[in-house]
């Protein structure tokens, strides 16, 4: 990553943490302000609702008590006790709840059993489990109606004035007309969820959304309050909790829940009491589309910023690292731009002297290497030369002696000399030759060959030639095709270089390996003895023209190798261990099919 | 003896004014309340007085000539022969005939009849059926047997209804039907000049409207015969004419004649009689009223709820609708039923609307005539089992009744009378066989 990448994502993630930070703190801070409000609105409803409901209690209470001290009831029951007969009572109940204004009301006898039912008129001669544990004070009840529904209604038991043995069982719906009448506070609606079943199996029957109604019918995605609900139901306890009716967070309500339980403690119906959460959600998302906005903003003065920084400090850098890529590659020839007298213009000038500096010492360095290969070329010239030249001058010398000699022998020293002096001259043709070769090495003539065959070819040159037999010529050669683009004399040549050397290097004989495998889309041909090999320092200078390890030797036989192997664009290496032989690997890239 | 005289005299002159007002005349127009439509078919008050049946039921219940002064049976009861009163005219004038009453009956019964075929033969009128009808004159004296006029003179269908009854239609407006007196009636002009009747009228409407003198004639429930005396009403009250009972779909959930027995035994009778129906009528398990066939008492109205539950056995039915006609008692009842039901496992849901679709249905099923075994097939032909009873002794009735509820497709409840509350002027109302009030005889004290 470069440095202005490093500088842009810094300076981009410090401004959006730091913007993060913020709209968290701000917006916990809000939800906790809206939580607190909603708790002190759900608070004080459920005061409001605990006094509507303790004032729906007393005006039960009061409208049984005014039914049971009538004339009308008075009457009633001091007949039923007087006859025994209830038949003709049996419409009363209705006309009493009527005349009192209540939704239910029963006339119990002192048996127990229903004698006139308002809200359920066949129910006679059943009996009113409530009436036996009725007290003073009124109570929640769940009423079964003649449609199989069940409707919660406040309840109040009085004993009829002068007949107390039979009572008068009546109340008052909780429902949507109940719920209408409470102060609710804009923003949150009520909703009263009352169970179908019937006493302790309330708790445990299965939730039923379409139970659960507001004070205008149902409420809006009523199965959301599921879980709260049967908690409460459950527990007996009010709970509290964010509830999503909707799809949308906007429509998401703080819901709390309130249990309506009755003598026994049994859970009859939950109050559920919403406050939206559309106005805590709305400055969340604007403090959020803020925070966007200044992050953004943050992010997009961040990236001026960093250009503005690399612009200063990364391109000097920039271009020292491009210039020292290309003094890696071998330009030296480079330089920076130095302006300004800061750190990285120190460092340009430090860069630009350098170069500087490299580019002379490798003038210098040429040139010295140039002179020393000029004395060795001499030193070696000279000593090739020195060794024909002995003999010649001894010969010579031999010769201007022998003019005294009488002309018998005369004759015979001169014609021995004579020999000697052709031998001789003959080898410094040769040295001269040798070196005329090097110097003109001729470009190969390329042409498709098989690597077998050239192998093959230098095997059998040379097995010949070992009459001796000390020396036991083995061939490795793959059964693949091995085709080469390469001119088959100069490769020859080179591997001959190659068989020769290996050659002198066993001189009390040994096993030449001549090789040749395919690798990937090259090809290996190898030369191995089992000579005393070779040190580390004569591996590294083995190439090196005129460097040779034999007593007269010329130095030039590997180098012509490798150029051999250079102008086929190919590569040799040797591998050797001192005592184990060496391994000469010219690798040749293989031909196309 | 001059004292004589003169108290004499003086006897005669106060007893004048009380003899004046015992003799019938004419005039004046009769106010009459029902809860229903009074042209509904077949029980509407208003075409029992425009219509006329071929026969009709006297107050005994007897069968009496009414359009067909003369009846024969052949071939074992499957052809009947009846011969029309001449000079009988449709009160738009038109003549009634044999072919204006096949016409009606074609019009009136469509499908379950009691007869296959039905023809016209100069002025008499001849049905066929393949079964035996052994009961037709009686029958024919229902109220959906009552001939109309089905098409005019212009040959089209008369846009009010038309007939040969001693009243004809005048309008209906705001929930009055207003029937005026036919004087060309063959039965002779009745005594009122014209008869209003306002249907759809709650009984509590009636009972003030005839107590400050709105109404002449509004009908007592049953179930508020003792309130009415109690309120020194003057009230008529008819033998029982009515058998609630239920009825029990063979189709569905009812199919398994197991789950209708234990329904029948389910049904407590005893409620329904002391209480919502205020102890009228009779407590009833049979088809026809014991004092018809005298051994009505055989069959037990007991509830026995154990012998419902075992019935029931392990058999979980699926919700059981249950339908009732009529209001008040009727659909209080059938409350009753569907918690009798519930303590026997039965899962009943009363349903409003259309009662054809429910799997119990209460409903009232007429019980007019003196012929138990007419009588039976007339409410079996009600119940929609047509069905010819023949039985030439009250063991072999029996067979045959206890054949029928065995079935348990109709379990009978109670027997009801059919009463009538009236005005001080309504003079000589009498209730017909089917306990509706035979207005054409009626008059009014203080007509003009």
């Amino acid at each position: 990553m470069s440095l202005r990448q490093k500088l842009l994502l810094f300076f981009s993630l410090t401004v959006a943490a730091a913007v993060a930070a913020v709209t968290w703190t701000v917006l916990v801070r809000i939800r906790h302000v809206f939580e607190e409000r909603d708790r002190q609105e759900t608070a004080l409803f459920v005061s409001q609702f605990q006094r509507e409901f303790q004032h729906r209690s007393e005006e039960v209470a009061a409208a049984i008590d005014r039914l049971a001290n009538s004339e009308q009831a008075r009457v009633m029951a001091y007949k039923i006790a007087r006859t025994g007969d209830t038949a003709p009572y049996l419409t009363t109940a209705q006309t009493m709840a009527q005349n009192a204004q209540l939704d239910f009301l029963e006339i119990v006898g002192a048996n127990g059993d229903v004698i006139s039912s308002a809200q359920w008129p066949a129910r006679f001669g059943y009996p009113e489990p409530a009436v036996n544990h009725a007290s003073k004070t009124p109570f929640l009840k769940r009423e079964n109606l003649p449609d199989g529904s069940t409707a919660l209604g406040l309840f109040a038991v009085r004993g009829i004035a002068g007949t107390p043995a039979i009572r008068l069982i009546g109340g008052l719906r909780l429902d949507r007309s109940f719920l209408a009448e409470l102060p609710v506070a804009p923003g949150m609606t009520v909703g009263l969820y009352s169970d179908a079943g019937s006493g302790a199996n309330s708790a445990s029957a299965s939730f039923d959304a379409t139970r659960l109604v507001g004070a205008t019918g149902p409420v809006h995605g009523a199965a959301a309050y599921r879980k709260l609900i049967e908690k409460a139901r459950a527990s007996g306890q009010q709970a509290t909790g964010v509830v999503y009716p909707g799809s949308l967070p906007q429509d998401s309500v703080t819901a709390t829940v309130i249990p309506l339980k009755n003598r026994a403690g049994a859970v009859l119906a939950v109050l559920t009491v919403a406050i939206a959460r559309a106005g805590m959600i709305s400055a969340q998302q604007h403090i959020r589309a803020a925070a966007y906005g200044i992050a953004a903003v943050g992010i997009l003065l961040a990236i001026a910023l960093s250009l503005w920084i690399t612009a200063r400090v990364s391109r000097p850098i920039e271009q020292l690292a491009r210039a020292a890529e290309e003094v890696a590659g071998g330009n030296w020839d480079v330089s920076v731009p130095q302006t300004g007298r800061d750190e990285i213009s120190v460092m340009a000038r430090s860069f630009n002297h350098m170069t500087r500096e490299l580019v002379s010492q490798r003038e210098r360095l040429v040139q010295s290497e140039r002179v020393a290969a000029w004395r060795e070329l001499a030193r070696r010239l000279a000593h090739e030369l020195k060794n024909p030249l002995f003999p010649l001058q001894l010969t010579v010398e031999n010769l201007v002696r022998a003019k005294g000699l009488p002309e018998a022998d005369f004759d015979e020293v001169f014609s021995e000399s004579t020999t000697t002096l052709s031998a001789e001259i003959a080898n410094l043709k040769a040295i001269i030759a040798r070196f005329s070769d090097f110097s003109k090495m001729p470009r190969p003539e390329l042409q498709r060959i098989e690597a077998k065959d050239v192998v093959e070819r230098v095997r059998t040159l040379y097995e010949r030639a070992n009459q001796d037999g000390r020396i036991r010529f083995e061939t490795q050669v793959s059964d693949v095709s091995m085709p080469l683009n390469a001119d088959p004399e100069l490769l020859h040549r080179a591997l001959s270089n190659l068989v020769l050397n290996a050659m002198d290097a066993m001189p009390d004989g040994g096993t030449l390996t001549i090789s040749a495998c395919p690798k990937g889309d090259k090809v290996e041909l190898c030369v191995s003895d089992t000579g005393k090999g070779l040190t580390p320092e004569e591996c590294e200078r083995l190439f090196t023209p005129y460097y040779t390890t034999k007593q007269y030797g010329t130095g030039l036989g590997l180098a012509i190798v490798q150029s051999v192997v250079a102008d086929h664009a190919g590569t040799i290496a040797v591998e050797s261990r001192e005592g184990g032989g060496a391994t000469f690997v010219i690798t040749l890239p293989k031909a196309e099919s | 003896m001059l004292r004589r005289v003169a108290i004499s005299c003086l006897l005669a002159a106060l007893a004048l004014p009380a003899a004046a007002r015992t003799r019938p005349h004419y005039g004046g127009t009769l106010s009459v309340e029902v809860m229903g439509n009074p042209l509904a078919n077949p029980g509407g008050l208003a075409r029992r007085l425009i219509f006329e049946g071929l026969t009709t039921l006297d107050s005994e219940g007897a069968v009496q000539p009414d359009l067909a002064v003369d009846w024969r049976s052949s071939e074992m009861d499957h052809r009947w022969q009846f011969t029309l009163r001449s000079g009988v005219r449709f009160q738009d004038g038109s003549r009634l005939t044999a072919a204006a009453v096949v016409n009606s009956l074609d019009h009136s019964c469509r499908k379950n009849c009691p007869w296959s075929d039905v023809q016209a033969a100069g002025s008499d009128v001849i049905f066929t059926s393949g079964s035996p009808m052994p009961h037709l004159p009686a029958l024919l004296a229902a109220g959906e047997f009552l001939i109309t006029l089905t098409k005019g003179v212009n040959g089209l269908p008369p846009r009010n209804p038309v007939g040969t009854g001693p009243f004809k239609f005048t309008s209906n407006a705001k929930g009055v039907v207003t029937l005026a007196a036919y004087g060309d009636c063959w039965q002779g002009r009745p005594f009122v000049d014209s008869v209003e009747i306002r249907g759809h009228r709650s009984i509590a409407n009636q009972w003030l409207d005839l107590n400050v003198g709105r109404a002449d004639v509004v009908q007592v429930p049953p179930e508020m015969l003792s309130q009415a005396r109690q309120q020194q009403l003057t009230v008529a009250v008819s033998p029982p004419v009515t058998l609630v009972a239920l009825e029990l779909s063979t189709a569905g959930a009812l199919a398994n004649p197991k789950l209708r027995a234990a329904i029948a035994a389910a049904v407590g009778r005893g409620a329904l009689f002391n209480v919502i129906f205020q102890k009228q009528g009779d407590l009833t398990a049979a088809l026809l009223p014991q004092q018809l066939t005298g051994y009505a008492f055989l069959f037990s109205t007991k509830q026995n709820l154990s012998k419902a539950i075992a019935l029931r056995g392990s058999i979980q039915p699926p919700l059981l609708r249950l339908a009732a006609e009529g209001h008040g008692a009727m659909q209080l009842a059938a409350q009753r039923i569907v918690l009798n039901l519930r303590e026997a496992g039965f899962r009943v849901q009363m349903v409003a609307g259309d009662p054809y679709h429910a799997d119990m249905i209460l409903r009232g099923l007429p019980l007019a005539g003196n012929n138990p075994a007419a009588v039976m097939e007339r409410l079996l032909l009600s119940a929609g089992q047509s069905q010819a009873v023949t039985a030439d002794s009250p063991a072999a009735l029996y067979r045959v009744e206890k054949g029928v509820l065995d079935r348990h497709t109709i379990v009978p409840l109670l027997d009801l009378p059919r009463a009538w509350a009236i005005s001080g002027r309504v003079r000589n109302l009498s209730l017909r066989a089917d306990g509706m009030p035979n207005l054409a005889d009626t008059w009014l004290e203080n007509a003009p």
